[in-house]
């Protein structure tokens, strides 16, 4: 176990306790109980170190605010370096903890460098100038006459006089408060602020140091998970918290190192020794939830916030708006909607904690450890100060995610359990409860001169979002659900550009769904609002958009930032008055402006750096997508404490934000936030960054202005507005999807979109219970049994008998039947879906009772050629008896051998669930003098041995017709043509392997060998479902074997070129008593899809279904050029699922994965069954079908098959 | 069940059915491979087995039965850091950083096997399922162009440290 505290600086308390050393200190109010609080009760003041000089030399810095992976940690030791001239390596920092670091709110808002760093500066500046003042009494040289330098103060003079910090501090304590008048080193003396500095993070983190919460780990620790509620996404209403109605506690029994379930109110969590048996506890805990209330329609967001509750503020009006906008001359009403977006971080949030009675320790990724604490304070009714909370590096945030909530859980947890307990939430949670980053409105009214200037300008801003309560608060009960809104609407709502009348509202908010801020908060929208508002006046004034704003612009500083990005971007002045451009092939690019200073805080608020886009973007006229190739991103930060920390920040700003424009937008459905992984919420992927220039403003003598969102502001205005260049068509909701695109082109031609129509076939089932009654008539049900048997000895067969049985039981694949999940081998018990029902497997082992102990070979033969059970009962077709009569006297004795060799094991299977008629076991009687000789094999002499020999393997013993040959309503294979042209089982498709393959390369030999010895043909894909244990049992098959196998299928596979009488099969002729059987039933029509393809190129499948592929399916589906990756890489285009006329096989693999390859080099594929909903699937599945089987009619009903795939899932 | 882990002969008592990044980050307390998705979809539970990339988060412990398993923490240290690793460090390729495990043993796995020095396109496309959502692709594209600089300006410059 490591131990978490060797990383750790000593506590304020430990430092303040001391002897010894320099400490530079703020007095702050202590916090308070929630009685003392509810008391009003005041605390004397606390003293909160901001700096620390140690005896040793040693120099600590505390600062409120946590480093996000920005790299704050850097900038801020290099402030603290430079005003105590040392080197940032003599800095440690420390960020955060609650008993270390101040109490300086929340890391938001990029204040970090702007507000928190100002008191760190000076205290530093304070500590320095103690620190030569006793130099300079020490050394008795006037202060004037030292220089500090890495530690030690010299004399200026003679540098072999000097004293070190260490030595100054150590003669006795000095407790100083900072003092503001303390003298700043100039500007122009900075030898480390405004330099780049590497970062001092990330070795440890390219290297696998311990770093992030994530990888605490506290002697004794147990691992977590919680089961949220249903009502995925929302925070308020009175269902919250009160919807459990019961958690069945057995039904986790059978998971090993259970050791609590803790239920409170809407709170689930489980607590386990290993991290697997927790997560399983998780998925298998049967809980029990009331349903809950819809949410409103948020598929119309605009309408949805409209009717949201609001309280409005004013908060700027100047001149006449109204009457200036009712005389302009041409008038301008603009709504802009943004979509909910996600924080999206890479890692869901993780928390540790231990709850003990004196002393609660948490280990958080927090943005606000000291707010955190308050919160797990009330959450569990203690005292806050017995709360400490030790905040360690995160997946990055970009505002409020998940961290704290994951706290409550782990403290809840480890309160039951009294131990310290890790949690961390999955993907699906992290997604799904994350607080989104608001939906907004943005309503603008006004117009434009006939001169050309603007009229007026009317905003209003709705922004449905508040902090975001701690969900664990809520699950509880401990705070009531209660929809509160909070004034964050405001960021950078007014607008840069001077307009004669103007005003300026913000429509106050509760969430909707549970929401929070996120990157560049709500001045990101308004401000995509704004720019390209003024895009539009510009547009209708006939004017260039760089010189219409730089004529109303009103700040200096963003004037001069403009015009030098646009220089830097070689921007050409337009007229206005869009044009067609030029195009080449389907592709047309445009080119597009936007500025913004990101405002925060507290309204009026602090202005951060500005920051101005000329993002050039290529759209696809045919499909719709869009894309960002190039961006100019200028930048002013005033002084930048590191350069190199600023430009990764406005890089990582541009591609963030450029994702955000393009691809991202939360989902709902009537009642919950949907989107799970990144399939469903896809962001940006390397292929499609765009390229990036940077200008960034010289002005270190300004002070330094936040630098974390600045850059992601003027994002998609600029990207709007070059796709407006390109196009002519103006996208006023994010995101810009191929989609919307393909809408706006379609619109702006003239044209619409009419979706295709879906057509539903009926299946056509006749009833034929009076054929097979006529059929049994003809034939008497009535069977003897056969006389029980001792179990017979072995003597009587040689070890070469028993062993030519083991290699003929693994041909007839009688284990993968006939062993259950988890079960004794061949003991039976598997459920074997058909359509008629489900069918268990029996017992092959010799137990007497209950498996075959008691079966003479005579019985055992008879049940293998006729399908009827020793004591007369006739078995169910399933059982391949119709193949196995085929098998030869010889290796029928063997197998019966090798079967009475093995170890009895006695079970009690589960009785078989089968529909009417079929329930009715004497008819089989019928069903077999119909079907049953039909599949006789005889061999041909006039055919070559291996063909024969492989003939044998496939009609006897391989049984591959069972599974690959369709059935009839009666369920018996159909022969003639149709041999082998398809089947199912257990709910899987067994492909054809005849000339009606679908595969989109024929089955070679060689391909059926690769397939049947590795379990994976290049060509075709691996097996899955129950092939995979079918090519294991293979296995034991010697190759020319499986070669013989190969040969005789391949012909079959090309057997439209043999004459009738070659064919082996159909030579006796049975009246087929129906002609439609659901093999034959209509699988394929037309629907959107096939509409698409008709119409239009394949690129313009739903764009849903294409992110999905491309976020969850690509990294291991598509080629790579090296062979660098662990397991095949399937690739649709070839694989015969792709192509088959059932959907089955493929909504099967992506539901249940690959978890039992035949080879562990075959590499594994997840289950996505918790993953995607069935909606979300359907667009996959429809999006792989028609981009990888663009000859193949698409599949219909797909909804309706997942959902009845998901109600049966086979035991396969 | 045993396999070989970062060089070292390891032996394991658990469900083989337990995906191998619980193995490893809980079994052997090792920090490089992060939970990130579960599904395979994000990169970040990357490691390489018998020299390829590996997405453990989806992988049973049975795959690696007898096989050769590396983590980041195998590829070098701080004070010795494999090329990769240090072109990283020294491209400051990382902003919160809980991607760069991934980033780094794709990029060691891809190199591995380049035969000449490769474009910024071919980087592009072999880093295109690892997730970023600081926006660090720029730096992390440099990082691996400068760490093939290295490897292909001298052939026998190892990928992994110590070797």
């Amino acid at each position: 176990m490591l131990n978490t505290s060797n990383s750790l600086s000593q506590t304020r308390a430990e430092f303040l306790a001391k002897n010894q050393g320099l400490f530079v200190v703020k007095e702050s109010n202590p916090p308070l109980s929630p009685a003392q609080k509810a008391d009003d009760i005041k605390k004397p003041t606390e003293l909160e170190i901001y700096i620390a000089i140690e005896s040793d030399g040693k120099v600590t810095a505390f600062n409120g605010h946590v480093d996000l992976g920005t790299g704050i940690r850097t900038a801020l030791a290099q402030i603290v370096a430079e005003e105590l001239d040392l080197e940032v390596s003599q800095v440690k920092m420390v960020l955060g903890d609650t008993e270390r670091a101040p109490n300086q709110g929340a890391t938001i808002a990029s204040a970090t460098l702007q507000i928190t760093a100002i008191p760190l500066r000076h205290a530093a500046a304070t500590a320095r100038q103690h620190l030569l003042i006793c130099a300079a009494q020490h050394l008795e040289i006037a202060p004037d006459k030292l220089i500090c330098l890495n530690g030690v103060i010299f004399s200026k003079k003679d540098p072999n006089i000097s004293i070190s910090y260490g030595d100054l501090v150590s003669r006795d304590k000095v407790v100083l408060q900072i003092d503001e008048h303390a003298p700043l080193k100039p500007v122009n003396d900075y030898k480390i602020v405004g330099k780049s500095a590497s970062r001092t993070d990330i070795p440890a983190k390219a290297t696998g140091e311990l770093t992030y919460v994530h990888d605490v780990r506290v002697p004794g620790m147990l691992h977590g998970r919680v089961i949220r509620p249903p009502y995925s996404g929302r925070d308020s209403g009175d269902f919250i918290g009160r919807s459990l109605l019961e958690v069945e506690r057995d039904s986790i029994d059978h998971i090993p190192g259970i050791v609590a379930i803790e239920v409170i109110g809407d709170f689930v969590g489980v607590v386990a020794e290993r991290e697997e048996n927790a997560i399983r506890a998780m998925k298998e805990l049967k809980v029990h939830w009331k349903p809950h209330p819809d949410l409103p329609d948020l598929t119309d967001l605009e309408f949805a916030v409209k009717a949201n509750p609001s309280t409005q503020r004013t908060l700027l009006e100047e001149g006449d708006v109204e009457l200036a906008i009712a005389n302009a001359d041409q008038r301008m009403q603009r709504t802009y909607v943004w979509p909910y977006q996600m924080h999206a971080s890479i890692g869901p949030s993780c928390g540790v904690a231990d709850v003990q009675s004196n002393k609660v320790m948490v280990w958080s990724g927090t943005q606000n450890p000291h707010i955190l604490r308050t919160d797990l304070a009330f959450l569990l009714n203690i005292d806050e100060r017995m709360v400490e909370v030790i905040r360690y590096e995160a997946s990055g945030c970009y505002g409020r995610n998940c961290a704290d909530d994951v706290c409550g859980d782990a403290v809840l947890l480890s309160r039951a359990v009294k131990r310290p307990v890790r949690v961390q939430l999955t993907r699906e949670q992290e997604h799904l409860w994350e607080p989104k980053g608001a939906g907004q409105l943005m309503e603008v009214d006004g117009g434009i001169n006939a001169d050309g200037s603007p009229a007026g300008y009317d905003f209003t801003s709705s922004y449905p979002s508040n902090g975001a309560p701690m969900i664990t608060l809520l699950l509880t009960g401990v705070v009531e659900p209660i929809a509160a809104a909070l004034e964050m609407g405001d960021r950078t709502i007014i607008p840069p550009y001077h307009f004669d009348h103007i005003r300026v509202r913000v429509n106050d908010m509760a969430p909707i769904v549970r929401a929070a801020w996120l990157r560049g908060v709500s001045a990101l929208p308004n401000t995509f609002a704004h720019e390209s508002y003024i895009d539009e006046l510009a547009e209708a004034a006939g004017e260039d958009p760089v010189a219409y704003r730089l004529r109303y612009l009103k700040d200096e500083r963003a004037a001069e930032l403009v015009k030098s990005v646009a220089e830097r971007a070689d921007w050409k002045t337009k007229k206005g008055h869009w044009e067609e451009k030029d195009k080449v092939g389907s592709i047309v690019k445009g080119r597009g402006f936007a500025y913004a200073r990101y405002v925060h805080s507290k309204f009026p608020g602090f202005g951060a750096a500005w920051a101005a886009w000329v993002a050039d973007v290529e759209v696809d006229t045919h499909s719709g997508e869009v894309s960002v190739t190039r961006v100019v991103v200028g930048h002013d930060a005033g002084l930048m404490i590191n350069p190199d920390g600023v430009r990764h920040q406005i890089q990582g700003n541009v591609l963030q934000s450029t994702s955000r424009a393009l691809k991202e937008s939360v989902s709902f459905n009537e009642s919950t936030v949907l989107d799970k992984e990144w399939g469903a919420y896809p962001i940006l992927t390397f292929p499609e960054i765009p390229d990036v220039e940077i200008v960034m403003a010289d002005k270190p003598e300004e002070p330094p202005q936040g630098a974390g969102e600045s850059a992601s502001v003027p994002s998609a205005a600029a990207i709007a507005n070059a796709i407006f260049d390109a196009t002519g068509v103006r996208l006023r909701q994010p995101p810009f999807t191929a989609e919307k695109m393909r809408a706006g082109l379609l619109a702006k031609n003239g044209e619409s979109q009419t979706p295709a129509k879906k057509k539903y076939g009926s299946a056509k089932w006749f009833a034929l219970f009076t054929t097979i009654a006529g059929a049994a008539v003809v034939m008497s049900p009535w069977r003897p049994a056969i006389t029980p048997v001792q179990v017979p000895s072995l003597a009587t067969y040689s070890q070469a008998t028993i062993a030519r049985g083991e290699t003929l039981f693994a041909a007839g694949d009688c284990t993968v039947c006939h062993t259950s999940e988890g079960g004794a081998m061949n003991a039976g018990g598997r459920a074997l879906d058909t359509p008629f029902g489900k069918i268990y497997s029996t017992n092959l082992t010799p137990d007497p009772e209950t498996g075959l102990g008691n079966w003479s070979f005579s019985a055992f033969e008879r049940a293998m050629r006729e399908g009827i059970s020793r004591d007369g009962k006739h078995l169910y077709p399933v059982f391949p008896y119709t193949a196995y009569q085929n098998v030869n006297n010889e290796d029928m004795q063997a197998l019966y051998a090798y079967i009475m060799s093995r170890p009895a094991v006695k079970t009690t299977l589960p009785k078989n669930d089968l529909s009417f008629p079929f329930n009715i076991r004497p008819l089989m009687a019928g069903w077999n003098t119909l079907f049953k000789s039909r599949t006789q094999f005889k061999e041909s002499p006039e055919k070559s041995e291996v063909w024969n020999r492989g003939a044998y393997l496939v009609n006897g013993l391989g049984h591959c017709s069972a599974c690959h040959s369709p059935r009839n309503l009666m369920g018996a294979e159909k022969v003639g043509k149709n041999f082998l042209a398809g089947g199912e089982v257990d709910g899987w498709e067994a492909p054809a392997l005849n000339a009606l393959s679908k595969a989109p390369t024929p089955w070679s030999e060689n391909a059926l060998f690769d397939y049947l010895r590795s379990g994976h043909s290049p060509e075709h894909g691996p097996a899955t479902g129950p092939m995979g244990p079918v090519v294991e049992e293979l296995g034991k098959l010697p190759d020319s074997d499986i070669r013989a196998m190969s040969h005789y299928l391949a012909s079959i596979g090309s057997q439209q070129k043999m004459s009738a009488t070659e064919a082996i099969l159909a030579n006796v002729t049975v009246p087929t008593p129906v002609t439609t059987t659901s093999a034959e039933l209509t699988q394929v029509e037309p629907s959107l899809a096939t509409a698409w393809k008709n119409g239009l190129p394949s690129q313009t499948l739903p764009s849903d279904g294409k992110g999905m592929f491309e976020g969850a399916c690509s990294a291991c589906h598509t080629t790579r050029e090296q062979d660098d990756w662990f397991g095949i890489r399937p690739e649709m285009q070839t694989n015969t699922n792709v192509h088959s006329n059932k959907p089955n096989n493929l909504i099967r693999t992506i539901l249940y994965g690959v978890q039992k390859p035949v080879d562990s080099s075959l590499g594994y594929m997840p289950s996505f069954a918790d993953s995607f909903n069935d909606k979300q699937l359907e667009s996959l599945v429809t999006y792989m079908r028609a981009e990888f089987a663009p000859d193949k009619p698409a599949w219909n009903n797909l909804y309706q098959t997942i959902a009845n795939i998901r109600a049966n899932p086979g035991s396969h | 069940m045993s396999f070989l882990l970062n060089g070292e002969m390891v032996q394991v008592e658990a469900d083989t059915q337990t995906p191998l990044l619980y193995i490893l980050r809980n079994d052997f307390q090792l920090n490089g491979p992060k939970f990130g998705c579960g599904l395979g979809e994000c990169g970040a539970c990357s490691v390489l087995i018998d020299d390829r990339v590996a997405r453990c988060c989806a992988i049973p412990l049975i795959a690696v039965e007898g096989r050769k398993v590396q983590t980041l923490e195998g590829l070098g240290s701080i004070e010795s850091p494999s090329v990769v690793q240090k072109a990283f460090i020294d491209e400051q390729a990382s902003q919160c950083g809980y991607c760069t495990n991934g980033m780094i043993i794709t990029t060691t796995a891809f190199l591995h096997k380049c035969s000449a020095k490769p474009s910024t396109q071919q980087i592009k496309e072999a880093l295109r399922a690892n997730l970023c959502r600081c926006g660090t692709h720029i730096e992390i594209i440099k990082a691996v162009e400068v760490a093939a600089e290295a490897l292909f300006f001298d052939a026998s410059n190892p990928l992994e440290e110590g070797k």
